[in-house]
């Protein structure tokens, strides 16, 4: 079977399985011998959420070599718009008098609720509407999920466009230096802005389906896993074929060599600023799902230690190519759960939740130093070459060429110079 | 604020001209086919100055833009800046105040001084490698925890002089290993890329310094005693209007208070500055980390080895950070994760000062520290004020960015 052939029907499979795993989830009783929990399904769904982070940063770093630490901050921007637009805005069918009040079409007004904190209760001004001003009868009306999660999307490539158009005209090095200051800007004022954030505490979401759907309840599974499993598959889709596209072409060309790119011809800056927008945006996506999903979010959640986490995902699994990257972060993200008990050597007790993370930290440098392709891209490597290791190849396709090439010898010669020498023999 | 439209009108106004500034200059002097290097940076500060009254005689008689211009521009925004928050708000503190304002000036200063101090560090690193090291903000962290524990909890009493020396010593070794092992590398072009390289490895050493410190110290912060508590002093005596000091502050002339700790660390940074400037300008090693810095190749000619050039300098420059978190504990209280906004406070500064620029980082440092103590004096909500810290900082970067991404002394990078 030719490589194509392998990973295309290795692929299927693997959908598939991911498709009907939740049959076998212990809502749905199980397959056989095999149940798993709402724990377990939890854990598939927080893999995704990774997968898809992880993924979307290896697009950004691996193929066009732009390094943005600012991706959990892009999550952030997501989830948090979502909330935000949950926790301040109404639709009602009579103007509230109190609160702001925008008509829209159709005798329906847009209201942008003032809450302000009475002691220790939230006051909102609709609830004294509805106390004064509001007729009996009017209809308040959430806003529909799908709605704010889409702006949480919007507002992703809103900022992924002005972080980008500043920072991605310079070289790549600025946009690593001004993410980390972006991150931290914008944790600090979700932390302060209490009134409107909640801060430290954090803001809740509404579930992810309010009113349950097709007979499953509002804190079932099965719903989000399904939500998050169509994200990640349509965010891999919409990356292969960004990756196989001249867009992907041009991208990776920018990053072998910024000069001659623009040389050939390339707009550099408009390509680097249109993948970091993407990616910003499959972030943002990634971040209003789960923070539906979980119900809050706070601003711990884009600290530069979760930044790291998912750098480690892409790297350890494989840093250029967008599969290995995600499934490093699948990986990586059960191994996570499976390190998390305590070990007891004798009377030193041993907090595995840190020290499996220092264990992390020391696995992303020694896989950048010895093994840069990650851990996981030499399998497929090996198994796209059927067995045959990669230096054997390379070092056959070398020898051809000598004996083709007419100044062969020289080079030969030269060549046994350089191994005679080994201090100069890399 | 009482008046708060008269400040916003006038931030408004600034950004408005300077922005027009900034797109319509180069264009014209670009017509006239005139050098336009300068001319979007500085139609920008002379647009925000005075606006359409400078804009109009600009772009009329295109004049060469000199730097004295552009510094003559870049008062007069500061000047109108703070006139306009002055009348905005008159009784606030920073305006009403004028020992405030100086004790505030004095503060930033002291501040400045440790901020540039860490930052030279950073830009040693950069100018000798050509490497931003992720990791800077974990070694000042590293610096500030061993001096810590070796005055608190391992040996105490121990004077702090030795304290801040070991740190010195461990934050040089860590520096030295991870040179060796992680980067020497690059330099044989054994790996493809080392840029990206560069950026991923030295931030995976600030993920695996982080959470290693927070296992073994846990999450508590610390905070250490005053190293050197002042003698009491008053002079002249009984009155002390010229210098009064108690063993945590001293005050001179009645209006410039500085907290002791503060003012330590400044001198102990003041001190290791005159080392270091000493090393590089009179030393044989330090004038051949120069001579890297300034051409690898024509360096290596004369029999310097640039590798270790390169470890010396990385090293080194993780010991100055090291250093300045050893004088910043007894200032701050220290967890593991203070290094990452002191981290982005050091990329703020070598960008505002050109990236690999010494006296651009010392005097970036200088102006961050005013920049921060104008910032948590001035805003009239204080808890606000102090958590929007770290924003200060990225408003400079962003300004930076925008108009000169060289910075104040930079080279192109």
């Amino acid at each position: 079977m030719n490589p194509a052939a392998l990973y295309r029907v290795s692929g299927s499979i693997a959908v598939i399985i991911l498709v009907l795993l939740p049959l076998a989830s212990s809502e749905m009783g199980g397959v056989g011998p095999f149940v798993l929990n709402s724990y377990f399904m939890h854990l598939a769904i927080t893999a995704f959420f990774y997968a898809i982070l992880a993924s979307s940063w290896s697009l950004l770093a691996g193929y066009a070599g732009q390094f943005s630490f600012g991706h959990m901050a892009f999550m952030a921007i997501g989830g948090y718009t979502s909330g935000l637009i949950g926790k301040f805005i109404r639709f009602t069918t009579a103007p509230s008098e109190l609160c702001t009040d925008i008509p829209l079409p159709g005798n329906w007004w847009l209201v942008v609720l003032n809450i302000r904190r009475v002691g220790t209760i939230d006051e909102s001004c609709l609830d004294m509407a509805k106390a004064e001003t509001l007729p009996a009868g009017t209809l308040i009306v959430f806003p529909p999920v799908w709605a704010s999660i889409a702006m949480g999307l919007v507002m992703g490539a809103v900022f992924g466009l002005l972080v980008g158009w500043l920072v991605l005209r310079l070289r790549s090095t600025y946009l690593a230096l001004f993410t980390i200051g972006f991150s931290e800007i914008l944790r600090a004022s979700i932390s302060a802005e209490i009134p409107i954030t909640e801060g430290q505490s954090g803001l809740e979401l509404v579930p992810l389906f309010p009113a349950g759907i097709m007979g499953f309840s509002s804190t079932s599974k099965i719903p989000p896993y399904y939500a998050m499993l169509f994200l990640f598959l349509f965010a891999m889709a919409l990356m292969t074929w960004l990756a196989g596209s001249r867009f992907g072409l041009f991208v990776r060309a920018i990053r072998e060599d910024e000069e001659a790119a623009a040389a050939l011809g390339v707009n550099i800056v408009r390509y680097k600023v249109l993948v970091f927008v993407v990616t910003s945006t499959l972030a943002a996506a990634a971040g209003a799902l789960q923070g539906h999903y979980i119900g809050i979010i706070t601003p711990n959640t884009l600290i530069i230690l979760q930044m790291s986490l998912v750098i480690a995902m892409a790297v350890i699994g494989g840093l250029e190519n967008i599969y290995t990257a995600s499934v490093g972060a699948i990986i990586i993200t059960f191994v996570l759960e499976l390190l998390r008990t305590n070990v007891e050597i004798g009377p030193i007790l041993i907090d595995m939740t840190l020290w499996r993370l220092v264990f992390f930290g020391l696995l992303l440098m020694l896989t950048l130093r010895f093994q840069r392709n990650g851990l996981l891209f030499p399998i497929l490597e090996r198994i796209s070459r059927g067995g045959v290791a990669e230096e054997t190849v390379s070092i056959r396709v070398e020898e051809e060429e000598l004996v083709e090439d007419e100044a062969g010898v020289d080079v030969e010669a030269e060549e046994e110079e350089r191994a005679a020498s080994p201090g100069n023999s890399k | 604020m009482e008046n708060a439209a008269i400040f916003g009108w006038a931030l408004l106004w600034i950004l408005f001209w300077g922005a027009l500034g900034g797109v319509i200059t180069p264009r014209i002097y670009a017509r006239k086919d005139l050098e336009i290097s300068q001319a979007s940076f500085g139609g920008a500060v002379i647009g925000a100055a005075l606006g359409p009254f400078s804009l109009v005689p600009l772009w009329l008689a295109t004049p060469k833009i000199t730097s004295r211009l552009i510094g003559i521009s870049i008062a007069l925004v500061v000047g109108i800046f703070i006139a306009a928050f002055a009348l905005a708000d008159p009784d606030n503190l920073c305006v009403a105040n004028g020992g405030f304002v100086i004790s505030q000036l004095a503060n930033g200063i002291v501040i400045g001084i440790i901020y540039g101090l860490m930052a030279l560090g950073l830009t040693l690193i950069f100018s000798i490698l050509g490497v931003v090291s992720f990791a800077h903000g974990e070694f000042y962290m590293i610096g500030g925890m061993v001096t810590y524990f070796m005055t608190a909890q391992w040996i105490p009493g121990v004077s702090p002089v030795v304290a801040i020396l070991a740190s010195c010593v461990v934050t040089f070794a860590i520096g030295y290993l991870f040179e060796l092992i992680f980067l020497r590398p690059m330099g044989s072009g054994e790996i493809e890329r080392p840029t990206e390289y560069a950026i991923l490895v030295t931030f995976g050493l600030a993920f695996f310094l982080q959470y290693f410190t927070q296992a073994l110290t846990s999450a508590v912060p610390v905070k250490a005693q005053r190293f050197f508590p002042f003698p009491r002093v008053e002079i002249p005596a009984e009155s002390g209007a010229l210098l009064t000091t108690t063993p945590g502050n001293v005050t001179i002339f009645d209006a410039i208070s500085v907290p002791n700790p503060r003012f330590t660390a400044a001198v102990l940074a003041l001190l290791m500055l005159a080392a270091l400037l000493w090393f590089l300008y009179r030393t044989w090693v330090g004038k051949a980390l120069r001579a890297v810095s300034q051409d690898r190749q024509a360096a290596a000619v004369t029999g310097i080895n640039p590798n270790s050039m390169n470890t010396l300098a990385f090293s080194m420059g993780a010991m100055l950070a090291g250093l300045s978190g050893a004088s910043l504990v007894q200032v701050f209280s220290w967890l593991p994760q203070v290094g990452i906004p002191a981290a982005a406070r050091s990329f703020v500064i070598i960008v505002l000062g050109g990236m690999g620029s010494l006296p651009g980082a010392f005097l970036g440092g200088l102006i961050v520290g005013l920049v921060e103590a104008a910032g948590t004096g001035c805003i009239p909500d204080a808890t606000r004020a102090a958590a929007y810290i770290p924003a200060y900082g990225m408003v400079i970067l962003t300004l930076v960015l925008l108009l000169k991404p060289t910075g104040l002394f930079g080279r192109e990078l």
